[in-house]
Parts: C-alpha cells; sequence; structure tokens
C-alpha cells in the first residue's frame, strides 16, 4: 500500500516535470515567432540595402545577397548628406542628453530634498504638462524661436527639448529614496547645499542619471516633427528629416533607401547593445512617471 | 539648533541662549537662505520648462484666436477658427484619421504586449535574448521605420505580396485608400509592441508570489490564474498603458508623412499633420493650425487629468 502510494508519487512528480518541459518548449516556440517576425523586415531590408536595382526587382528574391552589392552604401556615403546628419544628429543629442542630465537632476534635488514655497505648484504644473508633446506645439514654439533669431542654428533643435519635465520628475523620485540621515550628517559637517548635490547625491543616483541619459538620447535621436519645423539648410539636417527628404526628393531609389535605413540603426543599435539593461529600465520609467 | 547657531555669525561666542528676538532673526535667515537654494537649483530647468513648455501652450491659445498668416498681419477674431472648425478644410478628416488609428493601434499594441510579457515572464531560459529581439523595433525612428514598410508593402516586390504570392494569394495595393492608414496603424503596432510587453514583463514579475501559490495548491488552470488573478492585479498597469499609448497614438506624423504622404487623398492626413498643412504648407493659416493644435492638447491634458486621478487613487488604497 505504502509502496504503491510512493510509485505514484514519483509518476506525478516525473508528470508535473515533463508537462512543465512542454509548456516551456510551446513558449520558446511562441516566443521566437513573435520575435522572428518582429525582426524579419530588418533583415529583408539589409538585404536590400546588399543588391544592385535589378537584384531588388528579381523574382524570386535571393535570401542572400550573392553576388555582394555595396554600391548603395557608397552612394548613401558620398552622394548624399548622410554623414552629416548623422553628425548633427549625434551632436544635438549629445548635448541636450548632457545639459538635461544637469538640470533635471538638479530641479529634482530641490523638489525632493528642500522646501520652498511654491513647490508644490511647480510640481503639479509639471505633471500636468507632461504628456504635452512638441508636436502639439509647433506653432507658437515656432513663431517664439523664430522671434528670438534661432531658426536654423543648433540652439532652436537643443533648446525645446529640454522644457520636458519627465526629466525631473524622474530625479526627484530617484532623490527620494535616498536616505535622509546621509545629507543631514553632510549638513552637519557644514557641506553647502551644492556640495550635497554635487558630491553624495550625484554619485548615488548614478543609475537613475544613465537611465535619463538614455531616455533623453533615444528620444532626441527618434525626434523629427521640431527639427524638420526649426531648420531648412540642409547643414541643419538631422538624420531623420535627411532620410525624409531622401524618401521626398529624388526617384524611388529602394537600395539607397535600405541602405539609409540599416546605417540610421548602427549607432543606436550599437548603444543599445552595450546599455541593454539601462534601455529596458526606459519601459519602467513609464511606472515612475507617476 | 541653538548650539549650531550660536556659533554662527553675528552671535557673541560663549553664549548658548538666543534671545527670543534673535532666534527670529536667524530663523528667518535659514529659511531665507533655503528659498533661495530650492529656487537657484530648480531655476535652469524651470525656466526651459517655462519658455518652451508653458508659453507655448499658452501662445496656443493666443494664436487660436487670430487670423491670418505667418509673417503676415494677424488679428484678434475671437471664437471663429472654433466654430468655423467643423467646416474647415481637412480638420474633420484629421481628427477621424487620428481617432480610428488610435482605436485600430491602441488596442493590438496592448493585447500583443499582454500576450508577450505573458510569455517572457515566465519563461526559464533564454529570456534576455527575446527581449532584445523584442525591443528593437522600439529604437527604429519613425521615419526609417516608414521607409522599411514602404519597401515591404510596395506592390510589386514588397515582402507583404511575396508572401501573400507565395501562399497562393493575389497581391494586395496596401498603400491603396482602403488599408493605409490599416498599415499605418500595423506599423506602429510593430514599433510599439516591444515597449509595452517589457512595461507589461516589470509589472507581472513584481506581482506577490504567494498568491500564485495559493492558486497553484488550490490547483486553478492557466486560464482562471490569468482571468481571477493576473488581469485584476495589472489593472492599474492596463489602465495606465491604455492612457499613454493613446496619447502617445494621437501625435501620430512622421510615419504617416514618410509612408504615404497623408494621402490617398487625406486617407491618412492625421492631427498633426494638418496643423503642419495648415501653418507651412499653402494654406498658411496660423490661427486654424493653432485651433486644431489646441483640441489635440486638451484632449491631451484630459487624458493626463484621468491619469493622475487615477494614480493618486493607489495611494490611498482601492
Amino acid at each position: 500500500m505504502v509502496a504503491t502510494i510512493q510509485l505514484d508519487a514519483a509518476q506525478h512528480a516525473r508528470k508535473r516535470v515533463r508537462s512543465r518541459r512542454q509548456r516551456e518548449f510551446a513558449r520558446h516556440l511562441a516566443l521566437g515567432l513573435i520575435a522572428f517576425i518582429l525582426v524579419a523586415p530588418f533583415y529583408y531590408v539589409l538585404l536590400a540595402s546588399l543588391k544592385d536595382s535589378t537584384e531588388i526587382f528579381s523574382y524570386p528574391p535571393k535570401l542572400l545577397p550573392i553576388p555582394l552589392y555595396l554600391g548603395n552604401y557608397r552612394d548613401l556615403l558620398w552622394d548624399t548628406g548622410f554623414l552629416r546628419w548623422m553628425f548633427n544628429t549625434l551632436f544635438v543629442a549629445s548635448s541636450v542628453t548632457v545639459i538635461k542630465v544637469f538640470l533635471d537632476s538638479m530641479a529634482g534635488f530641490a523638489l525632493a530634498k528642500i522646501d520652498f514655497t511654491g513647490k508644490r505648484i511647480v510640481f503639479m504644473l509639471m505633471l500636468i504638462l507632461l504628456m504635452v508633446p512638441i508636436g502639439a506645439l509647433i506653432v507658437p514654439l515656432w513663431s517664439l524661436v523664430s522671434t528670438l533669431g534661432l531658426i536654423n542654428t543648433y540652439l532652436a533643435l537643443i533648446l525645446p527639448p529640454l522644457a520636458n519635465p519627465l526629466g525631473a520628475i524622474l530625479m526627484r523620485q530617484f532623490i527620494l529614496g535616498l536616505p535622509r540621515d546621509l545629507e543631514n550628517a553632510a549638513r552637519l559637517d557644514g557641506l553647502s547645499e551644492f556640495a550635497i548635490y554635487w558630491r553624495i547625491v550625484l554619485p548615488l543616483i548614478k543609475p537613475g542619471l544613465v537611465v535619463l541619459a538614455v531616455i533623453t538620447f533615444t528620444d532626441q535621436f527618434m525626434s523629427f516633427t521640431w527639427p524638420l519645423i526649426a531648420t531648412t539648410s540642409d547643414e541643419l539636417q538631422v538624420l531623420t528629416v535627411g532620410i525624409a527628404a531622401l524618401r521626398a526628393h529624388g526617384g524611388a531609389n529602394y537600395g539607397l533607401w535600405s541602405a539609409s535605413a540599416i546605417m540610421s540603426l548602427v549607432p543606436i543599435g550599437i548603444f543599445f547593445f552595450v546599455l541593454q539593461r539601462q534601455f529596458l529600465a526606459r519601459s519602467l520609467a513609464g511606472a515612475l512617471k507617476q | 539648533m541653538g548650539l549650531d547657531a550660536a556659533t554662527g555669525a553675528g552671535v557673541p561666542l560663549g553664549r548658548l541662549r538666543l534671545s527670543a528676538e534673535e532666534h527670529r532673526r536667524l530663523r528667518h535667515q535659514a529659511r531665507l537662505r533655503r528659498e533661495l537654494t530650492g529656487w537657484l537649483f530648480l531655476a535652469p530647468m524651470f525656466a526651459c520648462f517655462v519658455i518652451f513648455l508653458v508659453l507655448p501652450v499658452i501662445g496656443t491659445v493666443w494664436w487660436s484666436l487670430r487670423s491670418g498668416g505667418l509673417g503676415g498681419e494677424t488679428k484678434f477674431i475671437g471664437f471663429r477658427n472654433f466654430t468655423d472648425l467643423p467646416d474647415t478644410v481637412g480638420a474633420g478628416t484629421a481628427i477621424t484619421n487620428t481617432l480610428v488609428f488610435a482605436l485600430i493601434s491602441v488596442p493590438l499594441i496592448l493585447i500583443g504586449a499582454l500576450a508577450i510579457a505573458l510569455l517572457l515572464a515566465r519563461i526559464e531560459r533564454g529570456g534576455s535574448i527575446y527581449r532584445f529581439l523584442i525591443y528593437f523595433p522600439v529604437l527604429v525612428p519613425g521615419v526609417v521605420a516608414a521607409l522599411i514598410w514602404l519597401f515591404m508593402t510596395n506592390v510589386d516586390f514588397g515582402l507583404f505580396n511575396e508572401v501573400a504570392r507565395a501562399l497562393g494569394g493575389k497581391p494586395v495595393v496596401w498603400l491603396g485608400a482602403d488599408h493605409a492608414l490599416t498599415v499605418l496603424a500595423i506599423l506602429d503596432v510593430w514599433r510599439n509592441v516591444g515597449y509595452w510587453a517589457l512595461f507589461f514583463v516589470a509589472a507581472i514579475i513584481g506581482l506577490p508570489k504567494e498568491l500564485y501559490q495559493a492558486a497553484d495548491l488550490d490547483g486553478a488552470s492557466a486560464l482562471a490564474r490569468l482571468r481571477y488573478l493576473t488581469l485584476p492585479l495589472l489593472r492599474r498597469m492596463i489602465f495606465f498603458a491604455v492612457v499613454v499609448a493613446t496619447i502617445w497614438g494621437l501625435q501620430v506624423f512622421d510615419t504617416a508623412l514618410v509612408l504615404t504622404n497623408g494621402g490617398p487623398g487625406t486617407a491618412t492626413t492625421t492631427v498633426i499633420y494638418r496643423v503642419w498643412l495648415y501653418m507651412f504648407g499653402a494654406t498658411n493659416k496660423i490661427g486654424v493650425a493653432s485651433a486644431i493644435s489646441l483640441v489635440l492638447i486638451i484632449a491631451i491634458l484630459l487624458l493626463t487629468l484621468v491619469q493622475m486621478r487615477l494614480l493618486r487613487g493607489r495611494r490611498g488604497g482601492d
């Protein structure tokens, strides 16, 4: 009697392991399929970028780019402003990121640790306007920036994105999480508020700063509407605007378009690969937005 | 505090007690210093916030009450831009297009993201590879995504029709008047599903384990667990995602510009697209552009307020 029960239990356990493995396998299958569908377009475009124009149109399509054709990349790098666009994007995105990390962490410090009049109202206002996008403000923003004489300058591209309050709200959240004892000890030791911010708070919220930097840089890298409106000269076009112009002017050149798509993904792809965890935290920033 | 202050400026050494007046003066000084420090720390960011966000919001209201164009004379005309809005060329279509776009894309994004998240959260090995691949389209700028889709939806040699042909179907005119808006919405699903999937993965991992153990002991099926445990626990997260994804959906512009040029006709001309046309296009009506913008801003503000009420509810317990 006892033996049969034991046998049953063993059988049961084996069955459980097997069904767990089966379910794990099914999940892998489903996720693999989804990932394949999501990533397939990139392979498709990469393939097209390595074919000459007759190969692109041939049917049935080849799944490997043989012979390898690099003419599209040569055309892109030599005959269009691509390198200039890339420089502009990287320059503007890095500038905005560096400035924003400082301004927002300072504002976050004030909002989290210092009691001053009007703090609640300021914070409320930031929360309310958090979601209003630059795209909805292009009319007054354009007239403001052109009144300031900044149209067609780097400043026009760098200043307006600094207004977004998400960073300050995020930094406030991070700094609120720091223990009060630490700064109080520093205060007793006679450190100024700025020294507390610079030497104690900033090093402690480094992970938060990296998340903010990643959010800012990616948003800037992808932004289109404002750069489209703020610049009219070719020298100041950023990547997204340049690629849109590539599509709008000149005939349909699928090889060139594909090469531009692949090349524009290189920097953000490398960045993503190196900072994967912080990127994925970008999704979590949503939860912190409260 | 008393000790501290006594060694400070203005008080003779050796006296540890402060008179009431001295005490008040010092407290006043400390308070003033605190106010100043607070505002100094806030000022650089707050100045940008006021100049490039608060002012433009007010500016939108101001411009929306005027007629005229960029670079020319404008004059105050009251609410005429708004009362004329139903008859304004393209305004109604733009709003409808944007709403239809959001109605197609947002549910698909969130259902897809939830499904992926449920799979990803329970997987034992290899999760980071899937996360990487699923998140990748999120990093593609809209313009580039549109270019990729322009290629894929090409009638003669695009990927979609090649697949359709391989399966024995007929080629479809994907960017024709019938399908263009749907294709635009699906493109958005492709770009955003990974973002919300990872958002939900984090939320699911954060759910209390004990409840699931209890459900296991009670022999709850996977479906019952989803229906009675996971979804109710994620309710607020899902609602948050619905609001934010809708707000993002209402801003669609760059993909519409590159993929379809707003066409065919006005089939994919969205709100921001129409604002842009009214401002920089041949019509050049800054007041009308502002009035349309204001409709969008108000919609976004209302959604934000709903969101804030909801999050406040969480703090006070359900």
